[in-house]
């Protein structure tokens, strides 16, 4: 569990960083390194270079004001957590935070590294698609800015090119009075999720206005549940649940199978995961 | 605590039965432990053993040539230049020997047999080049078997030539009271029970380091067993035991994985001694997962007889252990005897004919791990008893309390020899019961308003067998082990056992029961383990011997030293032997206030100054004990029965468990121990052990499970990642309480508990979510309990038609 040997450099801006980033055949971004050096470690990835962005002025901020919270290319996920603003803002950061790893994971592990890693099982990358996040990219040919629902390709494939690197990505404010819920299904505390979903449900009289919902460990991408969103709309409490969870399970059908689960159950779970969502939404907004 | 001595002694204070802070922990705690990885000698070279990719297949060349340019290279090894090494010993008769060689001759048969070594200046050097030696292989795949099914089909593939089938043994025996027993019973059932693959895991992986100065070949070894390896490392490199000292330093863990001998135990010496150089290697955790031994794959085959009353009349069970490629010394293959031995747990029921069978497969060996059979067993009986209780309608807790052993019932002969010679079978599963009410009412009170939760209580009523044998493991060592006591010139008191300690706290014990024995204070005795230089011939520690051996031995040898230390103290204070006695640390004459001498000057007197000592009394203070349980057998009597435990614990595991029915998500509320380790000696470690014990069973209840590809016998797990391994947010909280029944035949009453803790939370927590789905009609099978398996059985019972959804 040594890596193969790499080159290794620690530039000061973004300038020199995309510089060395255009310098190799397979270079990489060091943020946290999380994933990437259990990886080489591994040696299931081949870098050639690791361009260090920690040290590049200005990357770790957290910035906060009323319409969303910004978060630079270095800032961690503690930062973010502990962060006194942004949770007041994006609510949903918070929440799926708590889910990522342990707490010596998301000192060093960064926002913008679980998307650029794009973990088909991570909360993140949900819940960037949910809250329509959108990332700044800077590459060789200068500054980008890509919407999340098109950012996440595949497994672990973004629609970074190469020598590019997101520098920050802001997630918008929710609706006003609206629940961001982010619940799960892991193995264990701390695990990525077997299966989980992100609900930004607004409602309204004890019924459910609106809902954008995106499940994650389903497909090779956080998925949209359309459908779902589409049956959750006037929903209550009293209602049966058996819809909702028909319309996840069709907008689930290409679930995949591995060894912490199968793929109906993974289906079943986010099914009864959204009708638990839309429950605690309902008893949210009756309380507040 | 009964001791002739304790006629000669007067403590102002007792040490046995106190929890006795823990010596050992200092060093780990504050990240000075000394481990193997810690090791640093002048020119140490750094070996990478390099492993099969492939499950099976023969292997056709392995070019070197540009593994060995890497610059930092120093060699690399295969199985052609070890021919003088021998191959590893078959010492049991009746299984199939494996005529295992260090490294892979011109076959492997799993992923991650090593069939080369590199050698280089550091490991990362070492890796690069072992990755070009990978690259170098020609392999010529052979069809794979990847479990029992597979591996008994006729026609299938053999995994080792001189053998004609995949069976490494066979043993039934026949009882026709249990034909009987069938042909009486008002109903019979037949059921297949399944214990998935786990191994030990200790948090430091195995390593060797090995250096040969003068003639003397000085090997560190994270073993649990460090005697047995210097004496098969002296046989295989063809060397004078006295000319091998094997250390364990600080060692992290073992549970059973490193009472194992392995090719590295063996290959890395012989580099150190060919080359002259020191050499190390030390197991990554990814080598680790594949590389150490692998345990509780079982199969049980069950028919179950029974009557309308709920009574088990009699019960077949046919039980396989799937060894992996069995390509490991010592055999991975007692567990399962073991698990035959102890299925009936603390039940009254002898008529249990067992047939007991080993096969073969393309998988990592298997061996031991704490627990050592025994928890595979209790599943296989508890599950029988819910399963009697819910077809004839008797409450399971009452069927159990039918048919436990009831107070004075022991000694008790179990149905396969096993001899329990004391015990509180019904009194610790009465005190659990008693335990789990407040419990029960928590957890339904905490999900009285949850209508997707359901709550459930499972059972387990188990005996663990201690100190046992270790003939019927190697084919070739017994059961007992040696302790050196010695008073030196300044009272300081020096113990040496053959035990070794890796976080059990043995060095804790050994120093209470001296001080104890010597009328000392535990500061003043010193304890040595774990060096086959420094401390007597031992079989190490594992099979919940420590506390049985150390206390034994340590004892025999305290009590040899102190008739000698009277004589002399007697000598010197005129006065007869038997007038002698010792008070707090100083010899002097009972019922008199004569000055007293201390140990200072007994120990001065035998060592240096013979002018006090006795006429014709030979110099010197230091005795040897050896115990050997005089009730442990090691082969099987003229019956084909045989106690291979010198005692045996017991416990009463219940826990309450909640179920989500929607996602089969299992949280376990409450987990109750009641156990019975005999004579206690330090309550706290006795505690340490059971939780330690039980969250390595909830391992193997809910988590870990090493999984396999079945068409390709290839790994499905390469980290932690895979291959889950609970924290401390899955282990729940613990009651424990304790009996204490003293083992009849040990001079302590002492009689072990270092397993039991593993025994029960499979049967418990399957039998729990069992109970709680009973709306359904769950009854689960096999473990691990994950959110799938249980809604895999509540959707199957709704396709049938059953429980609340229908």
């Amino acid at each position: 569990m040594k890596p193969a040997p790499f080159d290794y450099c620690r530039p000061s801006t973004v300038t020199e960083a995309l510089e060395a980033l255009s310098s190799a055949e397979s270079s990489r971004v060091l943020a946290g390194g999380q994933s990437l050096v259990p990886a080489m470690n591994f040696r299931l990835t081949d870098v050639s270079l690791l361009v260090d962005i920690n040290r590049i002025e200005g990357l770790a901020s957290v910035d906060c004001d009323p319409g969303g919270v910004t978060v630079g290319a270095a800032a961690t996920q503690t930062r973010v957590l502990e962060h006194e603003g942004a949770a007041g803002v994006v609510g949903g950061l918070r929440a799926a935070l708590r889910h990522v790893g342990h707490l010596q994971i998301r000192n060093r592990g960064t926002v913008c590294g679980s998307l650029a890693h794009a973990d088909p099982a991570a909360e993140l990358p949900a819940l960037a698609v949910a809250s329509g996040a959108m990332l700044a990219v800077s590459g060789p040919d200068g500054e980008r800015r890509v919407d999340a629902a098109d950012f996440f390709i595949g497994p672990f494939w973004t629609a970074l090119e190469d020598g590019e690197l997101i520098t920050e990505v802001r997630f918008p404010a929710p609706p006003p009075g609206s629940v961001t819920i982010v619940d799960e299904i892991s193995r264990r505390a701390g695990d990525f999720a077997v299966a989980g979903m992100v609900a930004i449900v607004e409602a309204d009289g004890g019924a459910v206005r609106s809902a954008s919902l995106v499940g994650f460990g389903l497909g090779g991408v956080p998925t949209r549940l359309a459908t779902a969103e589409a049956a959750i709309r006037g929903w209550a409490a009293d209602h049966p649940a058996d819809t909702i969870a028909e319309a996840v399970m069709a907008d689930t059908a290409d679930a995949f199978d591995d060894i912490h689960a199968t793929s109906w159950y993974r289906r079943e779970a986010v099914a009864a995961l959204t009708v638990r969502a839309a429950r605690r939404a309902l008893v949210a907004e009756e309380a507040a | 605590m009964s001791l002739d001595i304790d006629s000669h002694i007067r403590h102002s204070t007792r040490h046995i039965g106190r929890s006795v802070p823990r010596r050992e922990d200092q060093g780990p705690l504050t990240g000075r432990g000394r481990y193997v990885a810690d090791i640093k000698i002048v020119g140490m070279l750094e070996v990478v053993f390099v492993r099969s990719i492939e499950a099976h297949a023969r292997i056709v060349s392995i070019d070197t040539s540009e593994a060995l340019a890497v610059e930092g290279v120093q060699a690399v090894f295969t199985a052609a230049d070890l021919a003088d090494v021998k191959t590893f010993p078959d010492y049991i008769p009746y299984i199939g020997p494996v005529k295992q060689r260090p490294l892979a001759e011109d076959r492997v048969r799993y992923v991650g047999a090593p069939y080369a070594a590199v050698v280089a200046v550091d490991r990362y050097i070492a890796e690069d080049a072992a990755a070009l030696v990978a690259a170098g292989t020609t392999y010529e795949p052979l069809p794979t078997v990847a479990d029992l099914d597979q591996a008994l089909a006729p026609g299938a593939p053999t995994l080792h030539d001189h053998w004609e089938s995949n069976y490494s043994f066979d043993v039934a025996t026949h009882k026709p009271e249990v034909d009987h027993a069938f042909e009486q019973a008002d109903h019979t059932f037949s059921e297949t029970y399944v214990s998935q693959r786990q191994t030990g895991l200790p948090m430091e992986t195995r390593g060797v380091v090995a250096d040969i100065t003068d003639g003397t070949l000085t090997v560190w070894s994270s073993t649990q067993s460090p005697h047995m390896v210097r004496s098969t490392v002296a046989l295989m490199l063809d060397m004078p035991e006295p000319q091998v000292r094997v250390i364990h330093p600080t060692i992290g863990g073992g549970f059973g994985t490193k009472t194992h001998i392995y090719p590295e135990d063996i290959v890395v010496p012989w580099i150190a001694r060919l080359l002259d150089q020191p050499a190390r290697w030390i197991e990554d955790r990814m080598e680790n997962l594949v590389a150490s031994v692998h345990a509780r794959e079982q199969r049980h085959d069950v028919e179950v007889a029974y009557d309308d009353d709920g009574t088990i009349r009699g019960v077949r069970c046919a039980s396989t252990l799937d060894m992996g490629s069995g390509e490991i010394f010592m055999p991975g293959t007692a567990p399962v005897f073991v698990t035959n031995a102890c299925v009936t747990g603390g039940y009254d029921f002898p008529n249990m004919q067992a047939r007991t069978i080993g096969v073969v497969t393309n998988k990592t060996p298997s061996g031991a791990y704490r627990g050592f059979g025994i928890p595979e067993g209790a599943f296989v009986m508890e599950r029988i008893i819910d399963r009697v209780a819910r077809l004839t309608g008797t409450d399971r807790a009452d069927l159990r309390l039918r048919m436990l052993l009831q107070p004075g019932q022991t000694p008790y002969v179990m149905h396969g020899g096993g001899r329990l010679d004391s015990g509180s079978h019904t009194e610790s599963f009465e005190q659990g019961l008693e335990m789990t009410q407040p419990a029960l009412e928590r957890a339904l009170a905490r999900y009285a308003d949850d209508p997707d939760v359901r709550v459930g209580v499972g059972y387990c009523n188990y005996v663990e067998p201690t100190s046992p044998s270790y003939h019927l493991t190697t084919g070739h060592w017994g059961g007992g082990d040696a302790a050196t006591v010695r008073v030196d010139p300044d009272g300081s008191v020096r113990v040496a056992a053959g035990l070794s300690s890796f976080g059990q706290g043995a060095e804790t014990v050994a120093a209470q029961l001296a001080a104890d024995a010597l009328g000392v204070s535990p500061e003043n005795v010193t304890v040595v383990l774990g060096d086959t230089e420094r401390a007597p011939y031992g079989l190490g520690s594992w099979g919940s011997r420590g506390a049985m051996m150390l206390t034994g031995s340590v004892l025999l040898a305290s009590e040899r030293l102190m008739d000698k230390a009277r004589a002399i103290a007697a000598h010197m204070l005129e006065a007869a032997e038997a007038d002698i006695v010792l008070t707090d640390g100083a010899f002097h004459v009972a019922g008199s206030d004569q000055p007293s001498v201390s140990w200072a000057e007994v120990g001065t007197a035998a060592w240096i100054r013979y002018v006090d000592l006795p006429d014709g009394m030979e110099p010197g203070l230091e005795t040897s004990g050896y115990f050997h349980p005089e009730n442990l057998q090691h082969q099987l009597d003229d019956t084909g029965k045989i106690n291979a435990a010198a005692s045996w614990s017991n416990g009463a595991h219940i826990g309450v468990v909640s179920v989500r029915v929607s996602t089969g998500e299992v949280r376990i509320e409450d987990y109750i121990v009641v156990h019975d380790c005999g004579t206690v000696i330090n309550p706290a470690l006795v505690e340490g052990q059971v939780h330690g014990g039980v969250a390595q069973g909830i391992a193997g209840a809910m988590y870990e499970h090493f999984q396999y590809d079945p068409d390709t016998a290839n790994p499905r797990f390469a980290s932690f990642m895979d291959y889950l391994v609970p924290t401390c947010a899955e282990v729940p909280r613990m009651e424990v309480d304790h009996f204490e029944s003293p083992a009849p035949e040990q001079p302590l009453g002492v009689k072990g508990c270092g397993e039991g803790g593993t025994v029960g939370p499979p049967a418990v927590v399957a039998g729990a979510v069992s109970d709680a789905l009973s709306e359904w009609g769950v009854d689960l099978t096999e473990c691990p309990v994950t959110p799938v398996a249980v809604r895999a059985a509540i959707r199957s019972a709704e396709a049938a038609g059953a429980g609340a959804g229908s």
